[in-house]
């Protein structure tokens, strides 16, 4: 049987291919014309792009009738804690609403992406993107765009030329692309349930965000980078009683920041299930450079420029790190100020679950 | 024949062609530009209600669709491999219902509104008009790594990472718009 990875390469080394063929079958006869080899070698796959006009979105779960049937059930199961036993996540609300929701009270519609910047599904050519040689499979938030012309990631009053999202905030006339997000979970240990958490993020923003996928030759898996960018005006955690009755006051978290850098070009995510039936994600450590590639003062005079300059590019590159910020956090009527983590660029990281 | 028979058919005979003659004067020839131009616009509307291994199928007794027998699975199952060597990424379980009225599809040209990125866009997109609401009806799945692509496999070990149930309305409401970027 063929793994995945393999089959999945294939599928990407022959979409552009596919893709050419059904836009050429698609224009008229009369406007067929030859393409010379390299004319051909130009063409790089145009990828679909989606967009979601007046959208709303809403599921949970209610309180159970008479008969003791909810309505509406959405549950998260299967988890066990480490007493063995079973670990229950009610998502009693999850909404994706416009702006002004008043924390999903009144659902109002949104679009998701710009027509001139939507969301995309592409098959991209990797030496663009510092991957080279493979065809890359890329999902895509709508990207992020020069300041000249973008909008204040976080501003819900933001204008033209602000900042670099494209994702426009609600206006007067205008519903705007930032949506409300929020949703109310409980979580339930056995017979004992925690009070609903309730996390709602205000005119949210994923401008910039993606997941890459490929093939990796030499260890036949499949491998991904993946990027998320997450701004808030406002996040807003609050536990209130089961029954809805009382709640503690909220913990706002105003400017709310998150760009999360999840593999590189050179250091990719792999992704894999171990011989025990067990997931794994792992980010493997860059290579050390072998003795006397990097001179003593670490300068580029001293060293193998080659060598010099891979690590440079490694350390110097902000996409590749991490940055996560909070403009002020304030609970009841206290700030507390603002919080920031900069700069966090992973090395190595092994994950794997673990039956219990 | 009396003469007044004759003109009888004279005029009824003067009515029918009277009748056919301006549908055909307005009969005119379609150049190949102006058919270029021509686009059908219609589109499709959709209801549906799919069920995937729900109770088990038809028959839910000790023999047929009976979930409770292990040797017997009762959900679908789509397991594939992130690695060539490597283990099995599965969704497990897969069953229920779900339905929904009203998703239609079609064409749509948009040259104007979004704030002002409809004109800048000028061109078609297919549209997914979504179906306001989704019932689903004791929709589950589990999503688990395993060792064997199949539960018979000999030494097949799995862990199930979590599992999601969901039932009732799902609110879903607005346009998918779907269509071609890039410039190839």
């Amino acid at each position: 049987m063929r793994s995945l990875s393999g089959l999945f390469s294939q599928i990407i080394t022959h979409l552009p291919a596919t893709v050419l063929g059904v836009c050429l079958a698609s224009n008229a006869l009369a406007e067929l014309k030859g393409l010379s080899e390299s004319e051909m070698s130009e063409i790089d796959g145009a990828g679909v792009g989606v967009v979601l006009e007046n959208f709303k979105f809403s599921h949970g779960t209610d309180q159970p009738g008479a008969g003791g049937n909810n309505a509406r059930v959405f549950k998260i199961g299967g988890i066990k804690s480490t007493s063995g036993q079973d670990v229950d996540i009610t998502v009693n609300r999850l909404y994706i609403s416009g702006a002004n929701s008043n924390y999903g009270d009144n659902l109002t519609a949104v679009n998701l992406g710009r027509l001139i910047n939507p969301w995309r599904i592409d098959v991209v050519n990797g030496n663009d993107i510092g991957i080279a040689e493979k065809a890359v499979l890329e999902f895509a938030a709508p990207a992020k765009v020069s300041s000249a012309q973008g909008y204040d990631c976080l501003s819900t009053g933001a204008t033209a030329g602000t900042g670099t999202c494209s994702s426009r905030p609600a206006a007067t006339n205008y519903i705007g692309e930032r949506a409300d997000i929020g949703m109310q979970v409980n979580v339930g240990i056995g017979a004992d349930s925690s009070g609903n958490i309730n996390i709602h993020a205000k005119s949210a923003v994923v401008d910039g965000s993606y997941l890459r996928l490929w093939g990796d030759d030499a260890r036949k898996q499949m491998v991904a980078q993946f990027k998320l960018n997450f701004y808030s005006d406002e996040l807003a955690i609050d536990v209130c009683a089961q029954d809805g009755s009382s709640c503690d006051s909220r913990i706002y978290m105003s400017d709310f920041v998150m760009e999360l850098a999840l593999g590189n070009q050179l250091q990719p995510l792999f992704l894999d299930v171990d011989g025990g039936g067990n997931f794994v994600i792992d980010i493997a450590s860059i290579p050390q450079p072998s003795a006397g590639q990097i001179g003593a003062d670490g300068l580029r005079a001293s060293s193998n420029n080659q060598t010099w300059d891979f690590y440079n590019a490694y350390y110097t590159n902000p996409e590749y790190r991490s940055n996560f910020s909070i403009g002020n956090i304030s609970v009841g009527s206290k700030n507390f100020g603002s919080a920031r983590i900069q700069g966090v660029l992973i090395q190595h990281l092994s994950i794997r679950t673990k039956d219990l | 024949m009396s003469t007044g028979g004759a003109i009888f058919k004279l005029v009824a005979g003067f009515c029918l062609c009277s009748l056919v003659w301006p549908v055909a004067a307005e009969m005119t020839l379609i150049n190949d530009d102006a058919l270029s131009a021509v686009s059908g616009q219609g589109g499709i509307y959709l209801s549906g209600d799919v069920s995937i291994n729900e109770l088990g199928g038809p028959i839910n007794n000790s023999y047929f669709g009976s979930c409770s027998d292990a040797g017997k699975k009762c959900g679908a199952r789509l397991a594939f491999r992130l690695k060539e060597t490597g283990g099995w990424m599965v969704f497990d379980d897969i069953k229920g219902s779900f339905a929904f009225e009203g998703l239609t599809l079609g064409m749509r040209t948009i040259d104007s509104g979004f704030a002002g990125d409809g004109a800048l866009f000028n061109g078609d997109v297919v549209e997914l008009g979504l179906p306001n609401t989704v019932r689903y009806n004791d929709v589950r799945f589990k999503l688990s790594a395993s060792n064997m692509a199949r539960p018979t496999d000999p030494g097949f070990q799995q862990t199930d990472m979590f599992a999601i149930e969901m039932q009732g309305g799902v609110i879903m409401e607005g346009n998918l718009l779907v269509f071609p970027t890039g410039t190839p």
